[in-house]
């Protein structure tokens, strides 16, 4: 069915309960997006704090699953922080996450390196996967949604709706960080 | 002629174990957010399957390995 299609009425109740039935995922999505978003347009702060909290003084200690020790600098979010530690010749940053199981925590690297701004900008590239992989498990969630409330029925738009509002929301955060980058306001 | 019914303990059927968990069952699980379950998988520590719509399916002896003690 062609998007652009006008949806028939059964169609717009589908649409109506599954964005009831999904709001909490989008509402999560959207959230998670604006907070990418937010770390993207922020980089170069960050990555200069980094930098200065690591060229400053020792920070806390957090060490990692695999042994390593960390020297903590700037938080990202309630589970990830950039980290440094003294290697050799040099530097080396990376995002750490500390996730709270019920049973442990998992303390990991997630992306590392020697240059902190292209670290956090690996890390970034990385959450844009994570929230890819998020849109197309709630699309298929609503495609299942629908085939068992309205079984036999082309719900193929609603699924559409859902997909084109989700990538939006990708989309959106990314062309504003692009636009701000170049300092073009929008 | 009526049977008169034995005084049998009622049968109760023993708790079917899942074999796989949607994201957002992995994440009460595991005690953390689903986006932070979307992580894990994304970066690899947790390996999961699709059910026949696409929809992710994280396989329970998965969640064991990473919780690394038994469910019950």
């Amino acid at each position: 069915m062609n998007y652009y299609e006008r949806p028939t009425p059964l169609q717009e109740q589908a649409n109506r309960e599954a964005m009831q039935h999904f709001a909490e995922h989008l509402n999560q999505f959207k959230t998670n997006c604006g907070a990418l978003h937010g770390i993207e347009c922020n980089l170069s702060v960050t990555a200069n704090d980094a930098l200065k909290s690591a060229l400053r003084s020792p920070g806390r200690v957090i060490q990692t699953d695999d042994g390593t020790q960390w020297q903590h600098d700037v938080d990202l979010s309630s589970v990830t922080s950039i980290c440094h530690r003294r290697t050799a010749a040099d530097l080396e940053f990376a995002v750490i996450e500390c996730l709270p199981l019920k049973s442990r925590e998992i303390k990991e690297a997630l992306n590392s390196g020697h240059n902190v701004r292209e670290v956090l900008q690996a890390f970034t590239r990385d959450q844009r996967q994570v929230l890819n992989l998020w849109k197309e498990d709630v699309k298929a969630q609503v495609k299942e949604h629908l085939e068992e409330k309205y079984p036999r029925q082309d719900m193929g738009i609603v699924v559409e709706s859902f997909e084109i509002k989700m990538s939006r929301a990708i989309s959106e955060t990314r062309m504003q960080v692009q636009s701000q980058s170049r300092g073009i306001r929008i | 002629m009526e049977t008169i019914p034995k005084n049998e303990a009622p049968s109760v059927a023993p708790p079917v174990e899942r074999l796989a968990y949607s994201v957002q069952e992995a994440a009460d699980m595991l005690g953390v957010h689903y986006f932070s379950v979307y992580r894990l998988i994304q970066r690899g520590k947790l390996k999961t399957c699709h059910a026949l719509r696409g929809k992710i399916l994280v396989p329970r002896t998965e969640l064991l390995k990473l919780l690394e003690t038994e469910l019950r």
